[in-house]
């Protein structure tokens, strides 16, 4: 590399030695080199060594000098490309991606075909997505090196992601041709077909795909994947004829996959499900023991066909003991003519196998043979899985008891009667079966975090993670150790359990936690971008590549990000007193004595403090010295990793601009969930609280293109409505936001007053209780006189016809002062739930819960010891 | 009938609790903790039977060298009364008795029954059991409380021995589950 200042030789050969150094990662001989360079005074200031003297340091984990040192050689030496680069490495390692582009095109600046810096750059541009930088940059490695591998593919690839499909085919072409000779079983270049075929294929060249794949066939190494492209090839091109016996073959090779099915349907033109029906008979007969052609009829059958279909299933299912059975069959449950049918046989096996050991009648008039002892358990569960998907607490409740006296030591029955307990509305004593469940195999991880759900559902946080640490490593707290292997599930529902809780700051704790587990997930993609060129798994990189770009599309972002945005806005509506306060009591006031006790108590208070900090110390010197051993245990681990702030709950439930961060967590989801209503919902919560009208109104918008029926649409209108009276009472609209606004209101409201929206609204939807709520919520804040009226329309809705969520939700509001104070209904609301739903928790009285749970504890000890209950009589011999 | 499949499993302190399960349904009495400390090192004499994966049914047993012999003794032995009359008993008798004679040290398997047991007493004696002896009041606190003692001899120089016991045969009439280790029952 020529530098713009340059060394004398011996000077020089000490630097060529100092980047052979960093680059074998032998930082602390870097750094002897580079004083060495240094000490001579003329060259005390040389930049380029100073700057790698930095780098060097942040190879040492010693970030603040690192920067020290690269920034002071910078500015020694504005003009060399190893200034810059070495700056734009240090700001990489710091994943400042954004700087470090502008670092490398600096460094090429002054050294326009650096392969080093180009390569750098372009990996910089893929992460950002900066497609058309990538293009170019890959374009300039082409033309420098155009007999690398590398450069032909980046080349295309870089056509591929912009959307030039011909472009990245052509350049792919021209190399394949130029390729002399091909190894048989090279699966790089394998690979590298596959690839082209995609983009001709995504480019809706079939005709062009399925003659690349015949030509090249015998080079390509996947003969699945070329199996499933000629297949899909033939019925998109409208050759399903040749398609059949391609698909017969790909059933043969894995008859458990139901894409082939369908595939092999489109290939015969299957329309009838006769037709279906008969082919999978034929399946079943060829591949006895695969479950596709025995469960995929369920979803095709009807009538007599089905109960047949079914039968057979159900019998097997019960007869072996599979637990999913009920999972199995769930989705068809959505069918009220199947769910009837299911009921019917299911109902029909637990009369005659408690009384024969057979299925049904005539399989006992028949004389056959007694079904296993265990089939009349597992169709008691399946039967209280029913009830329970039904919500007939009591039928389920029946079923899952007496499977538990038939068979008490099979663990499903008691999973099965907490989840009973949770649908039913009562977590806690859904939590304690689980529990149960638990104990009885503390080896299976899948119960063991079923339990500690379950026990987050019941605000149990401790609880939770003291059964979780049952599977996690040994030495650092569970909590922690779920935080470091991404355990997304068990931190979302540590925050909506904090959030049940009121603890708003440790709620957004976890919301922020697995936020950083999806930047994290995007960080890591780094690594590809080299790794899958070098390896020439290109369709999986892309498949990486569009995956990573609409991450946070994942639910378990949404449902973080909701809970975060919830608790905001809850935090902007109600600010929390700031830590001091808090503390500072109106001495003045005080009597003497008084005075005296509160002074004692703050002494108290305050030597526990500094009790609690210094243990909290000494916790940080060990957490310190844990650090250290890790890091001298792995110690090329990543020191490059940049430290993030500690989220400290007290600091995120006190944020300056609530507001502005529930936005940061809605911004992805307004990019990615647009397809979700509650995202506008959520969208329409902040921007009504910032006033921002319009974009109130592109919330609503967006919110009626997707369900205009929704019961929460309404309120939103009526409420952007006020919003709009009131900014243009104040002559606060200029005039084209008015002109949009105008126009908008039209379509939206017409010329209606909010009293009459909502006076029709309620007409209309008087056969919807959440319709009603909504309604009945604006007639109270419209006109509080109207508070009877409004609490009326919705307590005397038949409450038969409400599940209990929306109860919940009513009696929340109720409750908490939304229609006013309103005691004596409330109290009748509440006992008409009890009425409805006896088992939830929420309509328990307050003063009674504590009692009942008493109560419940008692019950526990009960029913389990029921059995042992001696009675002799009662029992037959043991054997 | 249809095939179902019978499998002995061992007793780990993961599955112990459904052992726990099991006792408290099948036998009237409760055992306590140290009973189920000493399971869990029992090895191969204890066992929990598993029939079509569920656990239905287990054995207890542990060595006794009380009055100068080497006994095994049959401490629990049982299976859900839903389970019953399918060959679960007999796997898990089979097991002892093949572990017994596999070391070829005992001189013969006893046990405690209720003696209006006749269920077990009628299993125990197709076995080649016999009643040696009858404790009365041998159980605290159920009814009747008297016990007999079963035996299968296993060497041929102890015939003496169960034969001075046999003198103590009784017969009552009477019916229950199990056979109970009194030893246990009372803590």
């Amino acid at each position: 590399m020529p530098s713009s200042d340059p060394l004398p030789p011996k000077e020089s050969a000490l630097f060529r030695k100092l980047l052979k150094c960093y680059e074998m990662k032998q930082y602390k001989n870097g750094l002897k080199l580079a004083k060495q360079i240094l000490s001579n005074p003329k060259y005390a200031e040389h930049g380029e060594t100073l700057a790698m003297k930095g780098l060097t340091l942040n190879g040492l984990g010693r970030r603040d000098e690192a920067y020290k040192y690269v920034r002071l050689g910078l500015r020694k030496d504005l003009r060399s490309h190893v200034c810059w680069h070495v700056y734009g490495l240090l700001q990489r390692s710091d994943k400042k991606y954004d700087e470090a582009i502008k670092c490398y095109r600096n460094a090429l600046k002054w050294e326009k075909d650096n392969l080093q810096i180009l390569k750098d750059l372009s990996l910089l541009q893929i992460q950002m997505r900066d497609l058309e930088g990538y293009k170019e940059t890959r374009h300039h490695l082409f033309t420098l090196r155009p007999s690398q591998h590398a450069s032909w593919i980046g080349f295309a690839m870089s056509y591929h992601l912009i959307g030039d499909l011909e472009m990245a085919n052509s350049i792919l072409e021209t190399f394949s041709q130029s390729q002399a000779s091909i190894e048989t079983h090279d699966y790089r270049h394998s690979e590298l077909l596959l690839y082209q075929n995609q983009i001709l294929i995504e480019a809706g060249n079939l005709q062009r795909a399925l003659d690349h794949l015949h030509q090249y066939e015998s080079q390509i190494v996947d003969k699945l994947a070329v199996q499933e492209s000629v297949g899909d090839l033939h019925i998109k091109l409208g050759q399903p004829a040749l398609a059949v016996p391609i698909f017969e073959e790909l059933i043969r090779r894995n008859p458990e996959n139901t894409l082939y099915y369908s595939q092999y349907f489109a290939a015969r033109e299957f329309t009838e499900p006769a037709d279906k029906l008969a082919a999978f008979k034929q399946f079943e007969e060829i591949y006895p023991r695969a479950m596709c052609p025995k469960r995929l009829p369920l979803d095709v059958a009807s009538g007599d066909a089905f109960r047949a279909a079914l039968d057979s299933y159900l019998r097997r299912g019960l007869r072996k003991g599979v637990p999913p059975l009920f999972v199995n069959v769930r989705v068809l449950h959505r069918n009220h003519e199947k769910a009837a049918i299911i009921e019917e046989l299911a109902l029909q096996y637990y009369e005659n196998l408690t009384r024969s050991g057979h299925f049904s009648r005539e399989d006992a008039d028949a004389n056959l043979p007694v079904e296993p002892a265990s089939a009349l358990v597992w169709t008691a569960l399946f039967l209280a899985q029913h009830y329970d998907y039904k919500r007939d607490t009591e039928h389920a409740l029946e079923y899952v008891n007496a499977a538990i006296e038939h068979t008490p030591t099979l663990i499903e029955l008691f999973m099965t009667k907490g989840r009973i307990y949770k649908h039913a509305g009562d977590p806690v004593e859904a939590y304690m079966w689980m529990d149960e469940a638990q104990s009885m195999d503390t080896a299976d991880r899948y119960i063991n975090s079923k339990c500690a759900k379950y026990m987050l559902r019941a605000n149990l946080v401790k609880e939770a993670e003291e059964i979780c640490s049952k599977f996690t490593r040994e030495g650092v707290t569970a909590m922690e150790n779920l935080n470091e292997m991404q355990c997304m599930w068990f931190q979302t529902e540590c925050a909506l359990a904090y959030q049940r809780m009121g603890l708003w700051g440790d709620s957004l704790k976890k919301c922020h936690e697995v936020d950083r587990h999806f930047s994290e997930i995007i960080e890591d993609q780094f690594d590809f971008h080299t790794y899958c060129m070098r390896k020439m798994t290109l369709r999986a990189y892309i498949g990486l590549l569009r995956l990573e770009d609409v991450l946070r599309r994942h639910p378990f972002y949404f449902k973080a990000a909701k809970c975060a945005i919830e608790v905001y806005i809850r935090l902007y509506d109600k600010p929390l007193k700031s830590e001091e306060t808090i503390e500072e009591i109106d001495s003045e006031n005080l009597p003497p004595s008084e005075l005296k006790k509160l002074r004692s108590k703050q002494r108290k208070a305050k030597k526990k403090a500094e009790l609690e900090s210094a243990q909290a110390a000494q916790a940080q010197v060990k957490r310190e010295q844990h650090q250290k051993s890790k890091q001298q245990a792995n110690q090329e681990a990543d020191p490059e990793a940049p430290q993030l702030d500690e989220l400290i709950p007290e600091k995120l439930e006190r944020p300056d601009d609530p507001l502005d961060k529930a936005i940061e967590f809605l911004k992805p989801l307004q990019q990615l969930a647009k397809d979700r209503i509650e995202t506008h919902l959520l969208a329409f919560e902040i921007y009504c609280r910032k006033n921002k009208i319009l974009l109130m109104l592109q919330s609503i918008r967006r919110a009626i293109a997707i369900d205009a029926t929704h019961s929460s649409i309404h309120a939103c209108i009526a409420r952007f409505a006020q919003a709009l009276s009131k900014l243009t009472a104040n002559g606060e609209l200029n005039v084209s936001v008015q002109t949009v606004i105008d126009k908008a209101t039209k379509e939206l409201i017409g010329t209606k007053s909010v009293q009459q929206l909502n006076d029709e609204f309620v007409a209309q939807k008087s056969d919807s209780i959440m319709h009603l709520y909504e309604g009945a919520r604006i007639m109270y804040e419209l006109d509080p006189n109207k508070r009877n009226e409004a609490i009326k329309l919705i307590t005397s809705f038949d409450i038969n016809k409400v599940k209990l969520e929306e109860a919940t939700k009513i009696f929340e509001a109720l409750r908490s002062g939304a229609f006013g104070e309103c005691t004596a209904e409330l109290r009748q609301y509440r006992t008409t739930c009890q009425q409805r739903f006896k088992y939830a928790r929420v309509f328990k009285d307050i003063a009674d819960t504590e009692s009942n749970a008493a109560a419940n504890d008692v019950n526990h000890v009960d029913e389990k010891s029921k059995p042992n209950a001696i009675s002799a009589d009662e029992k037959t011999a043991d054997l | 009938m249809t095939r179902s499949n019978i499998e002995l499993g061992d007793v780990t302190p993961h599955n112990i609790k459904q052992l726990k399960k099991l006792n408290t349904v099948v036998f009237p009495v409760s055992y306590n903790e140290k009973f189920y400390i000493d399971v869990l090192e029992a090895g191969e004499l204890a066992k929990l039977v598993y029939y079509n994966d569920i656990v239905v049914g287990a054995v207890c047993c542990r060595i006794d060298t009380s009055e100068n012999q080497r006994r095994l003794y049959i401490m629990t032995l049982g299976c859900l009364s839903s389970y019953r009359r399918l060959g679960i008993g007999t796997v898990m008798f089979q097991h002892i008795l093949n572990y017994a004679e596999k070391d070829g040290n005992f001189d013969s398997i006893f046990l405690h029954v209720q003696i209006n047991n006749e269920g077990a007493i009628a299993f125990y004696k197709k076995f080649g059991f016999e009643i040696v002896e009858t404790k009365e009041h041998y159980y605290k606190r159920i009814e009747p409380a008297d016990a007999y003692v079963l035996q299968k001899t296993l060497r041929n120089t102890n015939s003496n021995t169960s034969g001075a016991n046999s003198n103590h045969i009784h017969n009552h009439a009477a019916h229950s589950n199990g056979h109970l280790d009194k030893k246990e029952k009372k803590a």
